[in-house]
């Protein structure tokens, strides 16, 4: 990630090809109280998102401010696999549990029978 | 490893998988599958993982990275990678063999939906004899007429109230001061009571009241229909006299002396009380929860002040939320030590968060539900005939503000219930759906409040970033899993807060 702090802004370079648009928004959402963002697609390759301070409040503009909100991008990428990778067994989760039982399945094995005592 | 060999062979048409099966090549190789989880980075340095279901997992930093990017290794790892699968977070194979189970405590988590609005509030009167700083709707002191609620709209309301599907109906009311309207209470006590029988509900009966006008005539009505009393206490008398003002008299005197009373004719636990902090509790956390303690009660309700109605109309009476937490904190602290003392006594925002935490349920907490609360678990009926969503809305609509209004009393449920009104608060009360809230690993835990996120920023879907609901709840939910894994002592104090009734 090419990233840096560049006079009043904090800007950072995502890979389109590591980077979800969607976690790139979801992450810059949370800073929308405090900076003014902006998001650009920079040769289909990456995501140019510049965040300037909006107030004058002590250390927007920082290290510590830069490494957390690189840190963030990260763990918003994540949580997006994540949501991602598990939405068809999060929807089969939620049918199964609103349904009335037309989703079950019959487990395997006998339930008079599980541990095989009468073999 | 020579029995193991036996075993299977003698006992191969057993029902257990074979032991290789359970060391699986794919396992061996780290193909496991995610299941849906969520995380977040704690200020102890360390990630908590949550899954679909509320169930919590607290891992070294980086755990989720890992997790995600396949390197859980079922032998080196192999506490994680039990943890992991033992918990739903992740599985052996695209969809979980106990999928079933995991569904069945989704559903669980969701119970609540199933039996629809249990609490109907009646605002039996808007009159009121104290003048306390904070109030939240507003003092009226005289025109019976205009401020008491009809016996037209009494009746238009238990109609309303009994056409819900749920079997478990609790009816309370509230005011101004409730007592003041004592006589539409007992005709309403007395209507309700029979459909009750009549359509086997079971009816729940609350008065909310600052109980100074409670008299012996009133509590022997109470005992005889198992009436419950709610009060308001905000602490040692300095305080509740400060925030609760009563002409010519003390509030705390009248309140204290009413719940001694109401406990010997009606019984201990059939009076209840609530605090609100102000600006002025804040300063004495220690003072407040030893005031609830002395007085036996078996837990206190720290709950911060409404940012409806009169009750932030100026200024002087709004606080940061940061001072919120620090007293909050202050006070669980105190709370802890009295329980280490030998005692058991709860704070209920607490046990709401470890009973979805620690335990397989969830609890009917309006604001803290998703969906949401409103209209689910509770609607109003207001002194004017009006219906608001929550006792919250009907506070916002004494400032001219009706956004949540649903109708009146003569409108039909259905209108009323899932009316266009009902639609429109439906599209927000979603938290899975909500930007700021679907990625958040607290999910579970919280709830969407539409109300809240209108009366304080304006418009009912919110935003989180600069959401108090949301920086107090996510502030509180962390300090309580630090503290679940300070020590084992503080741990089962919480774990019994959770799992007693």
């Amino acid at each position: 990630m090419e990233s840096q702090i560049n006079g009043d802004c904090l800007e950072f370079y995502l890979d389109i090809n590591l980077f979800s648009k969607d976690a790139v928004f979801k992450c810059a959402y949370w800073y929308l109280n405090h900076y003014s963002v902006d998001i650009k697609l920079i040769d289909t390759q990456f995501y140019k998102v510049v965040l300037k301070p909006k107030d004058k409040i002590d250390n927007l503009i920082s290290e510590d401010k830069f490494v957390e909100i690189k840190n963030a991008f990260i763990d918003f990428n994540l949580r997006d696999i994540v949501s991602k990778e598990t939405q068809n067994v999060r929807d089969l989760l939620t049918a199964k549990a609103f349904s009335n039982g037309e989703f079950d399945e019959e487990p395997p094995g006998s339930y008079t029978d599980p541990v095989g005592f009468t073999i | 490893m020579s029995t193991l060999e036996t075993t299977n062979q003698s006992k191969k048409n057993r029902k257990f998988l074979d032991y290789d099966s359970y060391s699986s090549n794919a396992a061996n190789e780290s193909k496991y599958f995610l299941l849906p989880f969520k995380f977040h980075r704690l200020k102890s340095g360390n990630e908590v993982l949550v899954n679909e279901v509320g169930d919590f997992l607290i891992a070294e930093n980086g755990s989720a990275n890992r997790i995600i990017r396949r390197e859980i290794d079922k032998i080196k790892d192999h506490k994680l990678y039990a943890d992991l699968i033992s918990g739903f977070f992740i599985s052996e194979s695209p969809i979980d063999p106990l999928i079933d189970v995991l569904a069945t405590r989704y559903r669980t988590k969701k119970l609540f939906l199933n039996y629809f609005t249990g609490l109907h509030i009646f605002v039996i009167s808007l009159r009121c004899e104290h003048t306390c700083q904070y109030c939240q709707v507003s003092r009226v002191t005289q025109n019976k007429d205009k401020y008491d609620m009809s016996r037209y709209h009494i009746d238009k309301g238990i109609e309303l109230m009994f056409k819900s599907p749920n079997p478990n109906l609790t009816m309370e009311f509230q005011g101004g001061e409730a007592l003041l309207a004592f006589d539409n209470i007992k005709y309403a006590v007395e209507r309700a009571k029979p459909i009750a029988k009549e359509l086997n509900k079971n009816l729940t009966i609350v008065i909310c009241s600052n109980l100074a006008l409670l008299d012996d005539e009133i509590l022997e009505y109470c005992k005889l229909h198992h009436i419950l009393l709610s009060a308001s206490l905000d602490g040692p008398k300095f305080i509740h006299d400060t925030n609760r003002h009563k002409p010519h008299a003390s509030s705390y005197d009248l309140t204290i002396q009413g719940i001694k009373r109401a406990r010997e004719v009606l019984g201990h636990d059939r009076v209840s009380a609530l605090m609100t902090t102000t600006k002025l509790s804040l300063d004495y956390p220690v003072e407040i929860v030893n005031e609830y303690f002395n007085l036996g009660f078996q837990g206190i309700f720290l709950r911060n002040i409404s940012p409806y109605g009169f009750a932030l109309r100026t200024d002087k009476a709004k606080y940061d939320t940061g001072k919120f937490i620090d007293f909050y904190k202050t006070a669980l602290n105190r709370i802890l030590e009295i329980n280490r003392s030998g005692h058991f006594f709860t704070e209920d925002l607490a046990r709401i968060f470890l009973i979805k935490m620690l335990t397989p349920f969830n609890v009917g907490f309006v604001d803290l539900q998703s969906p949401s609360g409103l209209i689910n678990g509770v609607i109003v009926y207001n002194y004017d005939g009006t219906v608001y969503a929550t006792d919250e809305s009907r506070m916002l609509a004494e400032q001219k503000d009706y956004t949540f209004k649903l109708g009146t009393l003569d409108d039909s449920y259905e209108d009323l219930y899932f009316g266009d009104k009902a639609q429109e608060i439906s599209e927000v009360w979603i938290n899975e759906s909500l930007a700021g809230c679907s990625e958040c690993a607290f999910q579970q835990y919280c709830g969407a409040d539409p109300v809240h996120n209108h009366a304080t920023q304006g418009d009912m879907y919110g935003f989180r970033p600069t959401s108090d609901f949301c920086k107090k709840n996510m502030e509180i939910i962390e300090y309580l899993m630090e503290l679940l894994h300070s020590d084992d002592e503080t741990r089962k104090i919480l774990e019994r807060w959770a799992f007693i009734k």
